[in-house]
């Protein structure tokens, strides 16, 4: 309590001496699943332009702890997600965005549900499709945002709505941002095949709802220095478990038909706060930092940390390395294959929530010139459109847990007629 | 007052970085004005995550059992592969 108290302090005082804040710009991107851009930099200026991002991703992940086989078990996963996301301005307030695409997996641990290699459960494709609306209110210096979206899988079905709000400050060094979102999911009940009671694949669904607020605080601090401290409290509860996800315990020889389905609690709190920092160190170089805490009623405890700093080789072309590093306690729900005591209540063997520390090492490339890569007619009309940035990303991800995963992104940045 | 205030024991990093960053903030009582902005107003300043980094925020919040106040994906999804 002691320590919460000195915390509660000295966030405050972090907050009171922000008066003389400035630009906050802490858009939220998030590319799948959030359907209310907080505050879109082109809604802050005249009309803007239609834009339009091309991205893409390709990720692949091994390792040995699969939680479909108890704990045990090949992990291998790739998944490509081609994504579409158009902004288009209404008028010089408001702008409309929709943000379409999918993701297409092979999973070579959900092969093992049915034991039938190569089987329909090994690979899938999920579609989502999010919109958005934000108006910049007339004569004041607010935003506001209604968004909502929908995305489907074989085994599950997902819609969420979300609000948004924005302030900035009279001399724009500040800005407070709320959001909120529901997300109202479906998922289809598909236990291991030794397990299933009634023959069929397929055991009816059960419902899943996550409730999110989040608000972030940006200020200004210099010419070349600006924070931001944001939270993100997150409410779920219905099935929060993965029907076939195997558990084995003490006792058992491993054989398939002795294990259990894992049940974890039918809610979840969670509440972590991050920090967030620019720096324009000097004319070629910036630095960026971000830390995290976070903390559950599932007994996870985590810190992550992120740093990359820029560096422009021409005004027009970055080159970007970044780290990351992410410790974390396991939930008190879990324990390793074979670990289990039978009496317990609840239990799962996904390597998710052990405890692990991860690091990340990457390197990012910008190019953005002032007048763009080029320029070429569109298909409707031949008018013409300009290829105005490419963002390329690379990195790898090491857990101690075994688990490595690589990933490449791309981000192609167009403005239409 | 667990649910008023839900940061129990908070670690010895995270009030680290709760005082640092009170210590970056104490001397910002300097208003910037728009033309001072050159800096502030770079792409690469932005408080927020890249675009084309979101996937990856994605990815590490089903893999890893933390998530949120990042910009990424706290919902939507089963990720249970």
């Amino acid at each position: 309590m002691k320590n919460s108290a000195l915390l509660l302090s000295l966030s405050l005082g972090l907050l009171v001496p922000l008066k003389s804040l400035a630009q906050g710009g802490n858009t939220q991107n998030r590319v799948d699943g959030y359907g209310a851009p907080a505050t879109p930099a082109a809604t802050r200026g005249a009309a803007g332009e239609t834009e339009l991002n091309i991205l893409m991703s390709y990720y692949q992940q091994d390792g040995s702890h699969g939680a479909v086989e108890g704990g045990r078990g090949t992990e291998h996963l790739t998944n490509l997600t081609p994504t579409i996301i158009l902004n288009v301005p209404l008028d010089t307030l408001s702008r409309l965005s929709a943000n379409l695409g999918m993701d297409v997996y092979a999973s070579a641990s959900t092969d093992r549900i049915d034991q039938v290699l190569s089987s329909p459960s090994s690979s899938d494709t999920r579609f989502h499709a999010d919109f958005g609306y934000t108006r910049q209110l007339p004569g004041r210096r607010s935003i506001v945002g209604l968004g909502a979206g929908v995305s489907t899988e074989y085994d599950y079905k997902s819609v969420n709505v979300a609000a948004s709000w924005a302030q900035t400050s009279r001399d724009g060094n500040r800005e407070l941002s709320v959001a909120g979102q529901v997300f109202f999911d479906q998922a289809t009940i598909i236990r291991p095949v030794e397990l299933r009671t009634n023959g069929r694949k397929e055991d009816g669904s059960a419902p899943r709802q996550s409730y999110n607020l989040s608000a972030v605080l940006s200020q200004v601090l210099t010419q070349r220095l600006q924070v931001s401290v944001s939270t993100e409290l997150v409410y779920q509860k219905g099935l929060l478990s993965t029907p076939f996800h195997r558990v084995y315990f003490q006792g058992s020889t491993g054989a398939l038909g002795e294990a259990k389905v894992e049940a974890l609690p039918g809610s979840r709190f969670k509440y972590p706060v991050g920090l967030r920092l620019s720096y324009y160190a000097s004319d070629l170089v910036l630095l960026r930092g971000y830390y995290r805490f976070y903390n559950d009623d599932f007994g996870i405890r985590a810190h992550t940390l992120e740093l990359e700093t820029p560096v422009k080789i021409t005004p027009f072309f970055v080159v970007y390395p970044f780290y990351r590093y992410h410790t974390q306690t396991q939930a008190r729900y879990f324990a390793p294959y074979l670990q289990h005591q039978p009496g317990e209540q609840f239990y799962t063997s996904d390597y998710d929530l052990s405890g692990f520390s991860a690091n990340k090492l990457g390197l990012g490339l910008r190019y953005s010139p002032v007048y763009g890569i080029g320029r070429f007619k569109t298909p409707f009309g031949g008018r013409i459109a300009q290829f105005k940035a490419l963002d390329l990303r690379y990195a790898h991800y090491r857990r101690s847990t075994d688990l490595t995963a690589d990933i490449f992104s791309a981000d192609f940045s167009f403005i239409l007629p | 007052m667990r649910l008023l205030f839900p940061f129990p024991r908070p670690g010895r990093l995270a009030r680290l970085a709760v005082v640092a960053g009170l210590l970056v903030a104490l001397p910002g009582c300097v208003s910037v004005a728009a033309y001072q902005k050159v800096y502030l107003n770079d792409e690469d300043m932005k408080l927020a995550t890249k675009r084309v980094e979101t996937y990856e925020t994605n990815f590490e919040s089903y893999r890893e059992g933390a998530g949120g106040a990042n910009g990424g994906k706290v919902g939507g999804g089963c990720g249970c592969n």
